[in-house]
Formats: C-alpha cells, sequence, structure tokens
C-alpha cells in the first residue's frame, strides 16, 4: 500500500515535470471520456423524457393510425405520421410489437371513426382524434415564425394531463363550431409575448386569424421536440380552414383499465372494421399500438442511437490511449538512466514495472476524471442553450472511469515491461 | 563472523557482442576482508568495471564462484541480485548517478523504499542522521543540480550508507572532482573505514590508490600483482598541507601585479 502512495507521488511529479505534454496526451482521454459520458447522459435522458412523457398519459393508452405505406403519406404538405405531444416525432417504417406479423394495408382514419370508437367500443373512455402539421405559419403583429399545429378536441387536455396557466382550453362547441381559437404551448408565449398575458390576443396561423384562449404549462421537451413549441386548435378548425381534409392523423384512446387493454384492442379493431366495411379475411387498414408498445419503439430507437454515438465516441478513447502509449515509451526512454540508478540501489523490475504503469494509469485515469467535469460542462451547455435535457448518473462515469484505468493498464504495460526488463549497467552508462 | 566477506574463486566473464567473443575476466581470485580498505588498479580495458559490477551483483559470472558473506551469488536471478545490492551493498559512481528531480533527502531515501521490513528507527532520523554525518544538513531539501560536484559525492556517500551495507563500491569516486575535492571525498572514505566500514575503491590514480591499505592490479582481465600498503596516505594531513584553490589565485594574481 506504501509502495502504491509512493508509485503514485512518483507518477504525478514526472508527469508534473512536464505539464503541457501530460496534458497533450491526456487530451485524447479528455475527449474520449467526455463524449461518452456527454451522449450517454444526453441519451438517458432523452428515453427519460420519452418514457415520462408516455407515462404520463397513463400506460393505459392506445394509438390508432391510418395504415400506410410509407411515412409520408397523402398530399398534403410537412406532415408527419406522430406528433410532439405522443413523445413520438422518429420516423418508423418497420412494424413493432404485436402487429409485426399482421399485414396492413393503406388507409385512413375521419372523425366519423372517431364518433364509432365512442359508441361502441365500451372499453375505451377518452377517445380523441388528433391532426398535426409542422412548420405552420404563426405571427403576431409584426412578429412571424413557424410552429406546429396540434388539432384535436376537447378532452386532449385530460387525455395528455397537461395544465392550462392561464385561460381555458376550448370546448365542444368550439370544435363543432370550427371556431377560430387557439391555446399556446408554453415556448410560443415566450418567444412572442414574453411576459406578457396573451389571451384574448389576435394571432394568425398559416394567414387566419385566430383568438388566445388560453395557454398552457410547460411540460418539458423530448428529442427536441416539445409540446410546449406547439399551438392547439379545434380539429375541424384545421380540416375545414387549413388543410382542407376530412381525415385526421391518428385517434388516442384511454381504456378503462390496464388489465383489459387485450379486449379493448380487439374491440376498437371490430369496430374500425366494421366501420372501414373490412371483410373477414381482408386486412386491416389501420394500426393500433398501446402505449406499453409505444415506449418500447422509443427507447429501442434511442437505444441504437445510444449504442452508435457511444461506439464513435469510445474510438477516441482508444486514439487517446495509444497517444498514452507512445508517450510513455518517450518517457521510459527519457528515464533510462533513472531506471539504472534505481536498479542498481535495489528496485526490483517489478517495482519498476509498477512505477510505470502506475504513471500510465495516473496519467489515464486523470483524463477520465477531468473528461467527466468535460461531459458535465457540455451536458449543462446542452441544457442551457438547446432543449436537449440530459441525465448523469453514476453508470456512464464509473464505466468511464473504469475504462480509462483499463486503458491506462492496457497502454502502459509495453513501455512498463521495457523499463522494467532494461539492464542496469547499460541504463548507468546511457547518457 | 567470518573475517572473508568477499571471496572470488576462478571468476571469468565473457561479452558476446554478435559472433565476437570479448573475454573480459579471465580467472579472477580475491578475497576481502571485513573492514578491509582495498583499490583495484588498472588500465582501462582491464576488466576493472566488470569486476566491479559482479562483485556489486549487477551482473554474474560466466563461471567461478563469488561467495558474498557466504552465499553464493553467482546464479542468483535478477530479483534476487537486486534484493543483495539493496541490503549488502553500497554504491558510489563516478558520475554521481542522483536523481535529478529529487532533492536529497529523496535521494538519500532511495534504497529504504526498495527494502522489506522497517528500519529499526524511524525513517526521517535515520535519513537526517546519514545527511548530517556526510555534512549536508542545510542542503537536504536541496535538489542535486543545486550543490556543488564534491557535495554531489557525498548525497551518494550518504545514499550508499543508508542501508549499512556489507561493503561500499567506490568506482572512480573522484574522477568528475578537482583534486581538492576528491581528496576530501578520499578523506570520508578513510573515516567510514576508520569507522569499521569495508571500502572497496576503483581508480587508475596511483596517487589515489594508495589511501588503501592494500592494492591489486588488474590488466587484460587478469590479477597481476598486490601490495600492501603500510602508511597509507592519509587525506585529512595531505588537505591540510594543500593550498587552497583560491589561496593559489591570489597568490597569482599578486605575483601578476608585482
Amino acid at each position: 500500500m506504501k509502495r502504491i502512495l509512493e508509485n503514485i507521488k512518483i507518477a504525478f511529479k514526472s508527469l508534473g515535470l512536464n505539464k503541457l505534454r501530460s496534458f497533450l496526451t491526456m487530451l485524447g482521454i479528455i475527449i474520449g471520456v467526455g463524449s461518452v459520458v456527454a451522449v450517454m447522459s444526453v441519451g438517458a435522458g432523452a428515453e427519460a423524457s420519452i418514457t415520462e412523457n408516455i407515462q404520463s398519459m397513463g400506460t393505459n393508452v392506445i394509438t390508432i393510425t391510418p395504415g400506410r405505406e410509407q411515412v409520408f403519406a397523402g398530399n398534403r404538405e410537412v406532415r408527419m405520421e406522430s406528433n410532439a405531444g405522443q413523445g413520438g416525432g422518429f420516423m418508423v417504417t418497420r412494424r413493432f410489437g404485436d402487429n409485426e406479423d399482421e399485414e396492413i394495408v393503406a388507409g385512413e382514419l375521419y372523425l366519423e371513426d372517431v364518433d364509432a370508437l365512442k359508441e361502441k367500443a365500451k372499453l375505451l373512455n377518452e377517445v380523441v382524434p388528433v391532426l398535426s402539421g409542422f412548420n405552420s405559419t404563426f405571427s403576431y403583429m409584426s412578429w412571424s415564425g413557424n410552429v406546429s399545429i396540434t388539432a384535436t378536441t376537447e378532452d386532449y387536455l385530460s387525455l395528455q394531463s397537461y395544465e392550462m396557466d392561464k385561460g381555458s382550453f376550448f370546448t365542444a362547441s368550439d370544435v363543432s363550431n370550427s371556431s377560430n381559437v387557439v391555446i399556446l404551448g408554453y415556448n410560443v408565449v415566450t418567444n412572442y409575448f414574453g411576459k406578457a398575458n396573451p389571451v384574448g390576443e389576435e394571432v394568425k396561423i398559416n394567414g387566419k386569424n385566430f383568438t388566445v384562449m388560453g395557454i398552457l404549462k410547460s411540460a418539458g421537451s423530448t428529442f427536441g421536440m416539445s409540446p410546449d413549441d406547439s399551438v392547439y386548435i379545434p380539429i375541424t378548425t384545421a380540416q375545414n380552414k387549413i388543410y382542407g381534409v376530412d381525415t385526421v392523423d391518428q385517434i388516442i384512446a384511454k381504456v378503462e383499465s390496464e388489465d383489459v387493454m387485450d379486449q379493448a384492442i380487439d374491440e376498437a379493431k371490430a369496430t374500425l372494421r366494421v366501420q372501414h366495411h373490412i371483410l373477414p379475411g381482408e386486412s386491416n387498414d389501420f394500426e393500433i399500438r398501446s402505449s406499453t408498445q409505444l415506449l418500447e419503439i422509443a427507447s429501442s430507437v434511442t437505444d441504437i442511437l445510444i449504442i452508435t454515438l457511444t461506439s464513435i465516441a469510445a474510438i477516441s478513447l482508444l486514439v487517446g490511449g495509444i497517444g498514452i502509449m507512445n508517450i510513455m515509451f518517450v518517457s521510459v526512454t527519457e528515464r533510462t538512466r533513472e531506471i539504472g540508478i534505481r536498479k542498481a540501489i535495489g528496485a526490483k523490475n517489478r517495482d519498476i514495472l509498477a512505477q510505470f504503469l502506475t504513471e500510465s494509469v495516473v496519467l489515464s485515469l486523470s483524463g477520465g476524471i477531468i473528461g467527466v467535469g468535460f461531459a458535465g460542462f457540455v451536458t449543462w451547455i446542452l441544457g442551457t442553450f438547446t432543449t436537449l435535457s440530459s441525465l448523469i448518473t453514476a453508470f456512464p462515469i464509473i464505466l468511464a472511469l473504469s475504462f480509462s484505468t483499463v486503458i491506462g493498464l492496457v497502454f502502459g504495460i509495453l513501455p512498463a515491461m521495457r523499463a522494467a526488463r532494461l539492464n542496469p549497467i547499460d541504463s548507468l552508462r546511457h547518457e | 563472523m567470518n573475517q572473508k566477506i568477499i571471496n572470488i574463486k576462478n571468476v571469468t566473464k565473457i561479452y558476446k557482442i554478435g559472433s565476437v567473443r570479448v573475454n573480459a575476466l579471465n580467472g579472477i581470485n580475491l578475497e576481502i576482508n571485513r573492514g578491509e580498505f582495498l583499490t583495484i588498479m588498472g588500465p582501462s580495458g582491464s576488466g576493472k568495471s566488470t569486476l566491479m559490477n559482479i562483485i556489486g551483483c549487477l551482473d554474474t559470472p560466466t563461471s567461478g564462484a563469488y561467495l558474498l558473506e557466504d552465499e553464493d551469488v553467482a546464479k542468483l536471478n535478477d530479483n534476487e541480485l537486486a534484493e543483495i545490492r539493496n541490503k549488502k551493498v553500497g554504491f558510489v559512481f563516478q558520475t554521481f548517478n542522483l536523481l535529478s528531480r529529487t532533492n536529497i533527502i529523496g535521494n538519500v531515501e532511495l534504497p529504504l523504499i526498495y527494502s522489506k521490513g522497517k528500519p529499526a528507527r524511524s525513517r526521517k532520523d535515520l535519513i537526517s542522521d546519514v545527511i548530517d554525518s556526510v555534512g549536508l544538513k542545510e542542503w537536504e531539501r536541496h535538489k542535486p543540480s543545486e550543490l556543488s560536484g564534491g557535495q554531489r559525492q557525498r548525497v551518494a556517500i550518504a545514499r550508499a550508507l543508508i542501508n549499512e551495507p556489507t561493503i561500499i563500491l567506490a568506482d572512480e569516486p573522484t574522477g568528475n572532482l578537482d583534486s581538492r575535492t576528491g581528496e576530501e571525498i578520499m578523506a570520508i572514505f578513510q573515516n567510514l573505514n576508520k569507522e569499521g566500514k569495508t571500502i572497496l575503491f576503483v581508480t587508475h590514480e596511483i596517487d589515489l590508490a594508495r589511501h588503501a591499505g592494500r592494492i591489486v592490479y588488474l590488466k587484460d582481465g587478469i590479477i597481476t600483482g598486490e601490495e600492501k600498503i603500510s602508511s597509507p596516505t592519509n587525506a585529512k594531513e595531505k588537505l591540510e598541507n594543500m593550498p587552497k584553490l583560491e589561496d593559489k589565485i591570489n597568490s597569482i594574481g599578486e605575483n601578476a601585479l608585482t
């Protein structure tokens, strides 16, 4: 133990004598560890907020989407299959979950489907249609910019468990009358109104006049997509006055309880088959997913993303390790005489081995520790200046630190062995 | 206790450099008694250094026996040799061989770092006593580069003494020093010898060789002769009769002026 402390002291001393060189050598490890920890933290943050988003709706929610041959279907501009409020926004061309082997043909969903489900599917409590549009023009007085539109019905608020900050959500009569009313997400309010109260103000969406009825409390973000960036209007208004369609993007519904999830899905399926006149033996032209399945899709997508990015980051750790090996070889050559002196005085081969191995581990572990600090800084920057939220957990830190220790050992062993094997007589003669 | 602490019998050392065989030692027989001050003298290439390396356990003989305090060390492996060097040998080199980045305390402490078992007294006391004994008390926190050659060699002597070795090996310890400083170092060795330390001294200068009680002459890898010195040069007396360098400079200066 005392010998180890002694070696650590020697290591710090000798690294301190070449501060710039030591720092440059560490840089590879700093960047490697920093990016691994940062990527894993951002990934963990994304996954946590996806999970949170989906779970805030409850695990007893199902989502019905029209059958699609490809992700972008229909001829409306800038449309995507799922919307931000769903914790989605990612494109899924593969079918996941239970429906995987079930063939699905192209189709559409209509408001009539919603009515049918409300009437016939007894296990569904709230049935809400959603139509969404990205990059819609939003303007207030002379300011204008882009927002996402989420067009839906009055039940959306309670379904998503969003809370109102000021004013109120639109009502059933607003929906049936196709009223030009809008509810603003938190970021939209801060971007266009600052601290002023927008309720009652007139705004323009895609050139049409809308009256602000209320604003939502902040709900956080997922993958940089946030319900806070959205504006909410009655679905009929969107269909009739903005997009000129009679379809909906998806239908979200709450199941009575999680225990009857399967029956509820079957019930909804049967209802829609009748509604869409699908004969026995024919394929569905819609798809039903439970929130658990959505969660699986989301986390498998983020997992792939995290693994890919982490592997790329890990390569710089490898490069950093090679840098350490290089500098340790230089150090052994430079200090040949010192090694000779130590050996003449009684240092055994393993003492010299331990000394140089300690030095390379100290070098790489210090790099690792600084790298974790660097990752903390990077995630702080990301958290402050972008909507990416990150979650720094103990796991990536422990992983990165043990990884840098291992790198110090692996890349230090060859130089240390060379040092240990030096002949004391020759080393003492070394100039 | 055996008087004979070093017993070398018919030792040879052959180096192979490529396909060339170099016979550095051709059958050396040498005995050294406890408390002796012995000089090995010889020209360059005589095998002095090779013999020194073998006696110092830095190297092993190609053939022959080497008993150090009755222990056969001719066939030991690297680690066993390291332990012997640590416990029984104190080196003083011509080029001092101090760790340049470590202060005097650190340099003197070095052999203790690699020894097993704790010294009887606390490390700190031991180190400061040894540094004191070579007269460098006020320099103990300085680095070797801040010291003069003579002072550096004293640090090396202190380092050689710290583990109370069986024998002190001094390989041309005055080679890099002026004659007066060299004489001061010889005085330290004579003093240590008087206290009972066994010292093996290597040189090619006959004046310095005569400080010891016995001279062994080495040439072409064999011992060609031996001489007992009945009255060795006393370094202390010699120093008193030696003009100090500054005196000499002053007198030359005066002569030049007149």
